[in-house]
Order: structure tokens, then C-alpha cells, then sequence
């Protein structure tokens, strides 16, 4: 049943002739195989953000300067929401992480849709300096390249297991999952164990998962955004292909943005999920 | 088992999955994450955390500052009441005290007033008689006087003294 569905998942785009993976550099070597336009973005954007972090930082004030005060409005708006999610005692753990995920992400995906990125690159050429159609870009947006979504919902997933055997434990994590609530004792009691157990197989499955689906909702919207002006651009002539992805730029800001912020709190609501401490069922067990 | 590793191993090439680049992403994030956490958001939780405590600080003081003026203004009432009752109470005590006076010096330039005039009265009465007496003497001097011109008499100690009574008892009437 499986394998009847194994060709959908090639992907193979509709209109724009967009890669759905990263081009490699230097192709020939097998050691440098990691060195991807992706990668040289995700470098790019890690030194935009290390220096505006380093610009805001320095010389700080009581009363701050420009930079400081917007990395500081920044700053300030994550961490309430976080610690809305998370809870004050968890937040100053997780801060840091969520805020960086967020950053980077959100630089990430903005920076996909600069121009030149996706454009300028190695293909078939038809003349000096031009291609018929771009192969193998220069630049690719590192969001737009799974091993790095992976990547990050990977380290999440780590961090998440962390934070949360720290704070619970090994057995109240299992107690977490598998536990019957609600405190029915009996037959009934024994019944709603019975549900809760196979629930607790379903969460499980669905914690294994949550990397997945958390890399590929990231890197499948970046990717589509991508394909979709990409397809824009490549419309009626040159001023339709200026015209007609205008539009569609705002969308993929606010999708950026969006994409940026989901994955961030997505990452604190499991995080709150599996460390929040289970008080009626302490109740129960005093009384 | 088999079809879930191809499965996976398929969506590995589609989408250009390679331990790799893999690890290349997540080294790459590993090293913002570090220097941010460390030179970026600590010393900006740090700010934040010092301006949050600077303005409880602003907060408690404003606080105090209210409280102290309510205070002083409870304690300027408390003295202006006592001022102002005191000088209510001075008033009228200044106010009897010179009631008090008014009716003294009253009494006394009364009893002053009745004895100028008692005196003046008993110095009168003084002067009325002495010039009685003198007109008495000068009528009964000038009464014998004329009695010895009329009568060409020598008039003796005894005559004039009997003439000077009568006269007197006559002036008297």
C-alpha cells in the first residue's frame, strides 16, 4: 500500500522549474558535498544577524540607542511570549533558543526573497552573463532547504527531550503520556487506563513525528513561495514578469513572518505540553 | 520496515537530504544560537532586567514621595487647625482683656469724673462762704461806717459789733 503511493512523493514543480534541494558547489568532491548555496546563505544571514546583534549590544545604555532599542523590542516581545506558553519558571531556559530559532528563521525566509537569490546562477547559457534558465543558483534561502529545517526541528526535538526529563523525569514523562486522568477507580477506571494507554501510543507517535512535520511545514511553504514567484516572474514578458509577483512579495513576507512564528510556538507549546506538571492528579494522589 | 526505509531514502533524494548538510545546518545553528544566547540576549535581558528594576525603584519611590507629601499635608493641616484655634482662642482672650480694661479704666474715670466734681463742689462751697464772710464784713464796715456819718458818732467795739450782726443776719436772710 505503501509503495502504491511512493511516486507521489517525488516532487517535481508544476511551473517555475524550482529544485526542491540545494546545489552543491563543488559536485565532483565527496568531502565538500555539505558546501551548498544554502549553506553559503545560512552563513550570510548567521553574520547579518551576529552583526546587528553586536551593533544593538554595544555601548548599551539606560536609555538605548536605535539598534538597541529595536533588538530590544524584539527581545522584549519574544520573551513575554514565550513565557506566556512556557510559564515563568521554564521561559529563562528556553528563551534563548526560541529566540534564535525565530530570528533565524524569520531572516532566513526574508532573505529568500531578496533578488538576485533563486536567479543568479549556472545554467545553459544563451550569451554573455545570461542562461536560458538558472540550474544551479548562487544563493537559495536556507529555509527553503530541508537538511536545514531538519536541522533545526531536530534540535528542538533534542532540547525539547532535555528540558523535558529534567523537569519531569524519566517516569513522570511515561506517567505524562500513558496516565489515566480524571481518577475514575473501578471498571470504568480500568477502561479509561485502557484508552489512555492507547492514546499515550498515538502522542508517542506523534512526538517521534514532530520533527517531520515541523521541517517540512517550514520548508514547504518557503519552497511553494519560492515556485510561486518564480512562476510570476517568468510572466508576460518584462514588465509582467516586474508586475505580476509584486503582489504576491507581501504574501511571502507575511508567510515568512508567519512560517517564522509558527514553528517558534509550536516548539514552546510542546515544550509546555510535556514539562506542565499534572495538579489534579497530585491532588488526587494526596487525597 | 523495508518500505519505510525506501520510502524514507526517496524523500531523502528528492529533497537533498545528506548527513552532511545536515550536520553543516545544524553546526551553523549551533554557533548563532551560542553567540547569541551569550553576547546577545543575555546582556539585553540584562538591560532589560536593570531598567525593569530602575523604574520598581522610580515606582516605590513616587510612591514614598506620595505618601510623605499626604503626611506633610495631614501635618500642615494639623498645624494650621491648631494655629487657627489658637488664634481664636488669643483674640478672645485679647478681647475680654480689653473688654476687661475698657470697663476699669470706665469705672475709674467714673469715680475720677464724681470726685472732680465733689471737689469742685466742696471748693465752691468754700468760696461761697469765704465771700459771704468778706461781704458780710464789708457790708457791716460800710453799714458803720455809714451809721457814724449819719449819726456823727463815734462808734465803739461794742456798737459795731452789734451792727455787724444785725446786717449779717439781715445779708444772711
Amino acid at each position: 500500500m505503501l509503495l502504491t503511493f511512493l511516486p507521489s512523493t517525488s516532487f517535481s514543480p508544476l511551473l517555475a522549474n524550482v529544485h526542491s534541494y540545494a546545489s552543491e558547489f563543488l559536485k565532483e568532491s565527496s568531502n565538500l558535498a555539505f558546501l551548498t548555496n544554502s549553506l553559503l546563505v545560512a552563513g550570510v544571514v548567521v553574520g547579518l544577524i551576529l552583526w546587528f546583534a553586536t551593533k544593538a549590544t554595544k555601548n548599551m545604555t539606560l536609555i538605548p540607542h536605535k539598534a538597541q532599542n529595536f533588538f530590544e523590542l524584539i527581545v522584549e516581545f519574544l520573551y513575554g511570549q514565550v513565557e506566556s506558553i512556557v510559564g515563568a519558571k521554564i521561559a529563562p531556559r528556553v528563551f534563548p533558543l526560541l529566540a534564535t530559532i525565530f530570528i533565524y528563521i524569520l531572516v532566513s525566509n526574508w532573505f529568500g526573497l531578496l533578488p538576485g537569490v533563486g536567479t543568479i546562477g549556472w545554467g545553459e547559457g544563451t550569451g554573455f552573463m545570461s542562461v536560458k534558465e538558472v540550474h544551479d543558483p548562487l544563493l537559495r534561502a536556507p529555509t527553503a532547504d530541508l537538511n536545514m529545517t531538519f536541522g533545526l526541528s531536530v534540535s528542538m526535538f533534542l532540547v525539547w527531550l532535555y528540558i523535558t526529563i529534567k523537569e519531569v523525569g524519566v517516569w513522570g514523562f511515561i506517567v505524562h503520556t500513558f496516565g489515566a486522568k480524571g481518577g475514575l477507580k473501578g471498571l470504568m477506571g480500568a477502561m479509561v487506563a485502557l484508552v489512555f494507554l492507547f492514546v499515550g501510543v498515538i502522542e508517542v507517535f506523534s512526538i517521534i513525528f514532530r520533527p517531520v512535520t515541523l521541517s517540512f511545514r517550514l520548508f514547504g511553504n518557503v519552497l511553494a513561495g519560492e515556485n510561486v514567484l518564480h512562476t510570476m516572474s517568468g510572466m508576460g514578458g518584462f514588465i509582467g514578469s516586474v508586475l505580476a509577483p509584486f503582489p504576491f512579495y507581501f504574501m511571502e513576507l507575511l508567510v515568512g513572518l508567519l512560517q517564522a512564528i509558527v514553528f517558534t510556538l509550536l516548539s514552546a507549546v510542546y515544550i509546555q505540553l510535556s514539562t506542565s506538571h499534572d495538579d489534579h492528579g497530585h491532588e488526587d494522589a494526596h487525597h | 520496515m523495508d518500505q519505510i526505509k525506501g520510502i524514507a531514502y526517496q524523500i531523502a533524494g528528492d529533497f537533498g537530504l545528506a548527513w552532511g548538510k545536515f550536520f553543516a545546518q545544524v553546526i551553523i545553528f549551533i554557533l548563532v544560537y551560542t553567540i547569541l544566547k551569550k553576547y546577545a540576549f543575555g546582556p539585553i535581558m540584562g538591560m532589560l532586567e536593570q531598567r525593569r528594576q530602575r523604574i520598581a525603584d522610580g515606582e516605590a519611590k513616587l510612591e514614598k514621595i506620595g505618601r510623605d507629601a499626604a503626611e506633610a499635608k495631614q501635618n500642615s493641616q494639623a498645624i494650621l487647625d491648631k494655629a487657627e484655634a489658637d488664634a481664636a482662642r488669643l483674640v478672645k482672650e485679647a478681647d475680654d482683656a480689653a473688654k476687661l480694661i475698657q470697663e476699669r479704666r470706665q469705672q475709674d474715670a467714673v469715680a475720677s469724673a464724681n470726685t472732680i466734681i465733689a471737689k469742685a463742689r466742696e471748693a465752691a462751697q468754700l468760696e461761697q462762704e469765704q465771700l459771704m464772710s468778706q461781704l458780710k464784713r464789708e457790708f457791716g464796715r460800710m453799714v458803720s461806717d455809714a451809721t457814724s456819718r449819719v449819726t456823727g458818732k463815734v462808734l465803739n467795739t461794742e456798737d459795731q459789733s452789734r451792727i455787724n450782726q444785725e446786717t449779717s443776719a439781715q445779708v444772711s436772710a
